[in-house]
């Protein structure tokens, strides 16, 4: 995809990896399964694709209008890459799954401060039981703590 | 559920003869072939017609519910001719007289899926509240198999009998049907249902026999550490506790609303679970965070840890990371009356929110520390007093009331528990459960602390101890119902009530809460006026 093993080809060649800031513009624009996807090409796409502010943009780049000061608090309670993992991909896809049948499905929905707020504050609680069954010791990527697993499960219907 | 009187009119025997899928003779069945618990109650029934019965009630009832409601009131004006005591021709000379076809639903083969069965406490419910059509309607679609319907009939039925055996202090009859009912439960599906919740009952209902039945019986005591897992497992099995805890840090946000020095008390800390939560929406509100003051009110630790100290670390580590000024108290009492105003130090320049989950319900027992202690609460002129109880009545004077209360309420709980996807937790859920049932059943006096009463009594404690109704607002109601698409069963409801919520499962609620702001006591200086 991004070497053109073409000789025959003009001598110019274009690597995306040199131009790191494109690759950024690209992936920010990604579902997050995509995002995911591209961190397991190599290592240098692993690191950037960690980056958290990629994280931030599709947790909340749909909200609107976007959140204040979200991002310190976000950042203490372990980041916007967790956030999605653990609480807004399945809420997301919850709320999503709620609709169909009813309304019709809107692709790219917006989300509302409270679902919004309600995510937060689901995240919140997740790094407090992590604290208290870690005793201080927060580690960053242990897997989602007990409350939530209601939200991994899947929906009964 | 007195015995209709038997003699109503010398006709009834003929009008009988009008039904034509009637099996008993127009004569009631001799007493040897009659089920004798029915008998108990009036009515007059062979054991080995008791299936069909039900089948034929089940059908009456679609079928009055079906029906237009000019048919029924015309029934309704009419008087009673048909004989109610022989109920299998009562059944059926109704049916004939409201639908033409009597074609009773064949007995449908066997289904071995036992899960069916959960939907049968549901059925319960048609004695409280009004949404028994499709309760029943779902039922006779279901092929429960007339075998386990008729078990758990009997359970019931049993289990009811007992309770009135037990109420009437007669223990040779308890005792006996006690026996009957561990038989019973060894033909039922004791992993779902009527059966679990059945077996909870019954476990109950024999210890208080085998022991001492006025006095009730001391529950043990768990270690704080015990309590704190079971507690922990209820509050992830099921959305009960997570709606409370939500709905209430929802009001305080909203009463804390412009306030820079606010101040927490909280009647039950356990872990702390609820307050994350506020601390986020505090670090997040505009205008930044005020300083936030916890008070947690919690059991004096009976296994040497200092679990409150332990929890206020916590939560003081969580408000350090998002910048929220935060300072943490404990409180160690073992019985809310026992605390007293000056221990919570609530300095006259903090707003003040109390905050009491299902802990207020514990002071109701002998004596009047509810009333002292609601007096403290508003000599404290708190923003606003949440309190979120059970909401069903289980403090009723009578044993039988309340056990019977409690039986449609544990059971409504354990179903919605039961649609919940299987998690391996749920046992210790249940074991939080099943303490509550035991408490409500085998104790009494002050022992007996889950002492439940619903949403109207508590308006009527709260409005004479001078506090006034707030009104929790549509954001609290939209983060509930958010929270409840969240979880994977479908049947809980979240439900308005003059400015409470109620979460209840299939529109039978079962936790109320509400928001209170107390009135300020008259001055003294303006009362000689």
């Amino acid at each position: 995809m991004v070497h053109i093993h073409d000789h025959d080809a003009e001598p110019y060649r274009f690597s995306i990896n040199d131009h790191l800031d494109l690759l950024i513009e690209v992936l920010k624009r990604l579902d997050g399964r995509s995002l995911g996807a591209a961190a397991c090409v190599c290592r240098k796409w692993c690191a950037i694709a960690r980056n958290d502010s990629l994280w931030e943009h599709l947790c909340f780049r749909h909200v609107s209008p976007p959140p204040v000061g979200v991002r310190p608090v976000v950042s203490a309670l372990g980041g916007y890459r967790r956030l999605y993992m653990v609480c807004v991909r399945p809420v997301l896809s919850r709320l999503k799954r709620r609709r169909i049948g009813g309304e019709s499905e809107v692709v790219r929905r917006v989300w509302s401060q409270h679902e919004v707020e309600l995510s937060l504050s689901l995240f919140c609680v997740e790094y407090y039981e992590r604290l208290l069954v870690g005793g201080g010791r927060v580690a960053g990527d242990s897997p989602a703590s007990s409350s939530l697993k209601f939200l991994c499960m899947p929906v009964n219907v | 559920m007195g015995p209709y009187d038997s003699s109503i009119s010398p006709a009834a025997g003929s009008s009988n003869s009008s039904s034509s899928a009637c099996s008993s003779s127009t004569k009631p069945p001799p007493p040897d072939q009659m089920d004798h618990l029915l008998a108990g109650a009036g009515y007059k029934v062979r054991s080995n017609e008791l299936n069909q019965v039900a089948e034929r009630l089940q059908h009456l009832e679609t079928v009055m519910v079906k029906s237009l409601p000019v048919d029924i009131s015309e029934m309704v004006n009419d008087a009673v001719y048909y004989n109610p005591t022989d109920l299998a021709s009562w059944v059926d000379s109704l049916l004939t007289e409201l639908n033409t076809n009597v074609t009773v639903p064949e007995p449908v083969p066997v289904n071995t899926d036992l899960s069916d069965l959960h939907e049968f406490p549901s059925g319960m419910n048609v004695y409280g509240s009004n949404h028994a059509p499709e309760m029943h309607g779902e039922f006779s679609q279901q092929a429960v198999t007339p075998l386990e319907e008729d078990v758990s009939i009997r359970l019931v039925h049993v289990l009811m009998t007992c309770a009135e055996a037990v109420q009437r202090g007669d223990l040779s009859l308890a005792s006996l049907l006690i026996d009957d009912l561990q038989a019973l439960l060894g033909r039922v599906n004791s992993g779902c249902g009527i059966g679990k919740v059945g077996s909870f009952f019954v476990d109950a209902l024999s210890q208080r026999v085998v022991n001492s039945p006025e006095n009730g019986v001391v529950q043990v005591e768990l270690t704080a550490y015990e309590n704190e897992i079971l507690y922990h497992h209820y509050y992830e099995a099921c959305p009960y506790l997570k709606f409370a805890h939500f709905t209430a840090n929802q009001a305080i946000l909203e009463a804390f609303d412009g306030q820079d020095c606010v101040h927490v008390i909280d009647f039950n800390l356990m872990q702390g679970l609820q307050w994350p939560a506020l601390i986020q929406a505090l670090a997040l509100r505009p205008g930044g965070p005020p300083l936030l003051r916890l008070t947690g009110i919690g059991p004096p630790s009976n296994d040497g840890r200092d679990s409150l100290r332990e929890i206020g670390l916590k939560l003081a580590e969580l408000a350090r990371s998002v910048n929220v000024r935060f300072a943490f108290r404990g409180v160690a009492a073992s019985r809310l009356d026992d605390v007293k105003p000056w221990m919570l130090q609530v300095s006259p320049k903090e707003a003040v929110a109390v905050n009491s989950i299902m802990q207020l319900h514990k002071l109701l027992g002998p004596g009047p520390p509810i009333d002292l202690v609601l007096d403290w609460i508003r000599d404290l002129n708190p923003r606003i007093l949440m309190v979120v109880e059970q909401e069903s009545n289980h403090n009723q004077p009578e044993f039988l009331d309340r056990f019977t209360e409690s039986l449609y309420y544990y059971s409504t709980m354990f179903d919605s528990l039961d649609a919940c996807t299987a998690q391996p937790e749920k046992s210790l859920a249940e074991l939080y459960i099943q303490r509550e049932i035991c408490n409500v059943v085998c104790c009494e006096g002050s022992a007996r602390v889950e002492r439940h009463e619903p949403l109207v009594r508590w308006r009527e404690r709260l409005t004479s101890a001078g506090f006034a109704p707030l009104h929790l607002g549509s954001n609290a109601f939209k983060q509930a119902r958010m929270l409840l698409t969240l979880f994977s069963a479908e049947g809980y409801s979240v439900e308005e009530n003059e400015g409470c919520l109620t979460l209840g499962w299939h529109s039978r609620p079962l936790i109320a809460a509400s928001a209170w702001q107390a009135i300020p006591k008259p001055s003294p200086a303006t009362m000689g006026r």
